[in-house]
């Protein structure tokens, strides 16, 4: 079955907030409702002529209006693929710090969602309702920011480990070196991070990060390097 | 007396017993790398584990999103760096989808050719690993000497050893020429000799298939659920391989080759012992396309000449999105990038076959014995290259 | 021997001694198996058949770095690894060495410019006695960081007192 086959099957799912399949991309798409993203993918996954038993990637992708997520699905069984995507737009003056959108996981209805879900939380700072298991996957804890955003400012700093090229190395440092946690950030805003939502998995071992004890990333070049 | 006594008695009863968090790398010879997995342990059986991932977490994406086009190929050399002419050939054809360009024919042949003799020397590598995982040294040195040759000969074509940056959108960087060929075809006779060889010192040794059969069994249905693919898929009895089911390459399509699937010959349907198997049986079928690639490789251009000329200035696909799959030794490699119209795109996401890969060991752990797990990871043959990107 | 180091002035004696611990201390390196990356490949492909770097009495590679002389970084170190291998480099034994595989471990490498998250060269986090530059380099590249270590351990003074030079400050900055 091509995209549009799939599209009208998806129509007359009798689900709510499916928008038009989008043909001019390479790949054709359908936008749905964060709402409506959960049932979508179970139908996708559940209906025998759909039977997408795979998802390949949950992308969350930056754009100067909005956040949007695509995910892309294929069945084995039918040898075809499709792309459902959500679209968060961009409230007024919502940045890196500040706006951290939020649509629903699909973690349940694919278990391959959970570790792109984590990835996708911990690289561009979007939030996905009801994971299991919301913590941050590639960085480490104790990281602020997430660094896929496109206002994200480079730390010079995690802990003591220098992150700079011109950073003094760690054993010349003097016996009254302190670690740079005190300087403020150059933009002068405070750094506002959500608290992570409660996990149904407890920490694997290690202690939740104290996020106030964190250094701040006082960073001073910005993308230009 | 009373000490047999107490011995042949449930002698559990009063023991007190506490469960042991026991962590597993990240300098461990076992996890491929830099993976760290925390297990809990009840005596010696896995009761519950956790992946850590990230230690080798290199930005690739944020690179990705800042520089050119043709400047990210090297970046995705070393994403996988134990298979990069199929991370090259993976993002060669997302540029090429997005600026609607082919290569042309006898660059096609070449990718296949070069992608295929870099799956062998891959799947060397997770042979002669998983044998030190399981406390056999020999088969690592067998592997090394015939990736050697295989080092050897990507190297008189491409100019590096491991990270070629040949592939490249629009073709290839160079040309291949008949005494190559001949080199390649010389290998592949050498390397069918050398291939029973392997299963003589690791296929078929009782101790192996002890320490492999039934052990870290993964169900077809977990493995797609968590979007499994590639050797680990196959071993649980899906027959999909991207190069058959959507030929991305023309000698794909034209080759004829088989698709090892896991039989279960000495245990269950995908445990360890498949997955090992499917690998070995691959290399076997590479050689065989490598053979029809040198036989039917047609004369003309290994680069699409409306490319050379935009080499001159960076390239600068029209607004839009592309993903590209490609069956990597590891499993199927996506690369999804949005462009805007601008130099470098706005997003470059991979879709690492490792990463997804990895993400079942969670569920196959608990209840096997530590052991077992140094079985289990390696069978998984992850790079953390890949996983963490 | 750590507590004899740098006690006794230079002498006859004290230099014979020198020469023969060293050559003791140089043909015997126990490297320890660590991959991080990249080169951890060509690293391994060092020990293996074809470039044996057991030749040079290095081809034993430890699990542990209690037991080992000799931690290769072979790959990006990043910040949530470099904490992991300054807490292995300081578990290792006195004398230690250290040699820096590849260009990230260098300076940062392909990954200097755009990487947030990676460290620019792991001398910046433990002392570093070779770098051997490349991306990956060869495995002559390595054997060759090898020999130079080797030359370098064998020139090394055991009892004798040694200035304060940088490099000594270096050397026992583990006991500060």
């Amino acid at each position: 079955m091509n995209e549009a086959g799939l599209h009208a099957k998806l129509g007359a799912a009798g689900i709510d907030g499916i928008g038009e399949l989008d043909t001019s991309a390479k790949d054709p798409f359908v936008v749905v409702e964060a709402d409506a993203l959960v049932a979508v993918m179970t139908f996708l996954r559940d209906d025998p002529d759909c039977a997408m038993e795979m998802l390949h990637l949950v992308t969350a992708t930056e754009r100067e209006a909005c956040i949007e997520l695509a995910y892309h699905l294929c069945s084995y069984q039918h040898h075809h693929s499709f792309v459902v995507k959500v679209i968060c737009p961009r409230p007024e003056g919502g940045n890196h710090d500040t706006w951290h959108p939020e649509v629903p996981s699909v973690a349940g209805v694919f278990d391959a969602a959970d570790w792109h879900e984590r990835e996708q939380w911990d690289l561009l700072g979007v939030v996905f309702a009801g994971h299991p298991d919301p913590r941050r996957i590639l960085l480490p804890e104790e990281w602020i920011g997430h660094p896929l955003r496109k206002d994200f400012v480079y730390p010079s700093f995690l802990g003591d480990v220098p992150l700079e090229l011109d950073a003094t190395p760690m054993y010349e440092r003097g016996p009254d070196w302190t670690p740079p946690s005190s300087e403020p950030r150059p933009a002068g805003e405070p750094l506002i991070q959500p608290p992570s939502p409660p996990s149904d998995r407890p920490h694997a071992g290690g202690q939740a990060p104290a996020k106030d004890e964190a250094p701040a990333d006082a960073a001073d070049t910005g993308k230009e390097g | 007396m009373e000490a047999l006594e107490m011995f042949t008695s449930d002698r559990n009863a009063d023991v007190y017993t506490e469960e042991l968090k026991l962590n597993l790398g990240p300098q461990h010879p076992s996890t491929h790398g830099v993976l760290r997995v925390e297990l809990a342990m009840d005596g010696e059986i896995i009761t519950d584990s956790w992946c850590d991932i990230g230690y080798l977490h290199r930005c690739a994406e944020k690179i990705g999103e800042n520089v050119t086009y043709l400047q990210f190929t090297p970046y995705t050399d070393r994403m996988d760096y134990l298979a990069s002419m199929n991370n090259n050939l993976a993002w060669s054809l997302t540029v090429e989808k997005l600026l609607d360009v082919e290569a042309p024919e006898r660059a096609q042949w070449i990718r296949a050719l070069v992608a295929e003799l870099n799956r062998i020397a891959s799947h060397l590598i997770a042979f002669g690993t998983y044998g030190i995982d399981l406390g056999a040294n020999t088969p690592f040195f067998y592997a090394f000497r015939e990736r050697e040759s295989i080092m050897q000969l990507l190297e008189k074509i491409s100019g590096a050893r491991m990270l070629y940056n040949f592939i490249r959108p629009g073709g290839v960087a160079n040309d291949i020429d008949d005494a190559w060929m001949d080199e390649v075809s010389a290998f592949c006779d050498d390397f069918e000799k050398r291939w029973v060889e392997y299963n003589t010192l690791l296929t078929d040794n009782f101790v192996f298939i002890q320490r492999t059969a039934n052990i870290g069994i993964l169900t077809k249905e977990l493995a797609l659920s968590n979007g499994c693919t590639g050797p680990v898929l196959r071993a649980s009895g899906v027959k999909w391989d991207l190069r058959r089911d959507v030929p991305y390459l023309e000698p794909y399509d034209e080759c004829e080759f088989d698709i090892p699937v896991g039989e279960g010959t000495h245990g269950t349907l995908g445990d360890c012992w498949d997955r090992y198997w499917v690998r070995m049986r691959e290399m076997i079928e590479s050689v065989r396309i490598i053979r029809q690639c040198i036989e039917k490789i047609p004369p003309g251009a290994h680069m699409e000449k409306s490319m050379v000329k935009m080499y001159k200035t960076p390239l600068k696909p029209p607004p839009g999105e592309a993903y590209v799959r490609c069956e990597n030794p590891r499993g199927e490699l996506g690369f999804y990038v949005v462009s805007e119209g601008g130099n470098s795109p706005i997003r470059c996401r991979t879709r690492a076959p490792s990463f997804c890969n990895l993400s079942v060991l969670d569920k196959l752990l608990p209840g096997t014995m530590l052991g077992d797990a140094v079985a289990t990871i390696g069978s998984l043959d992850i790079v953390l290259g890949e996983v963490d990107r | 021997m750590g507590i004899l180091n740098n006690t006794l002035p230079s002498n006859t004696v004290t230099d014979a001694v020198d020469g023969v611990i060293g050559w003791g201390r140089k043909s015997s390196i126990w490297p320890m198996t660590f991959g991080i990356a990249c080169c951890a490949i060509e690293m391994m492909a060092v020990y293996a058949a074809t470039f044996d770097l057991d030749r040079f009495g290095a081809g034993v590679p430890r699990a542990t770095p209690r037991q080992s002389d000799l931690i290769i970084v072979p790959g990006t170190v990043n910040a949530k690894m470099a904490v992991r291998v300054k807490r292995l480099y300081d578990q290792m034994a006195e004398p230690r060495y250290v040699i820096a595989m590849g260009a990230c471990v260098c300076g940062g490498g392909p990954y200097v410019k755009w990487g947030y998250n990676t460290v620019k060269g792991v001398h910046k986090i433990i002392p570093v006695d070779i770098f051997v530059p490349g991306c990956p380099p060869r495995p002559e590249a390595l054997m060759d960081g090898i020999l130079k270590l080797r030359d370098k351990i064998g020139m090394n003074d055991v009892f004798r007192r040694q200035k304060e030079t940088a490099e000594s400050m270096n050397r026992s900055y583990g006991h500060l």
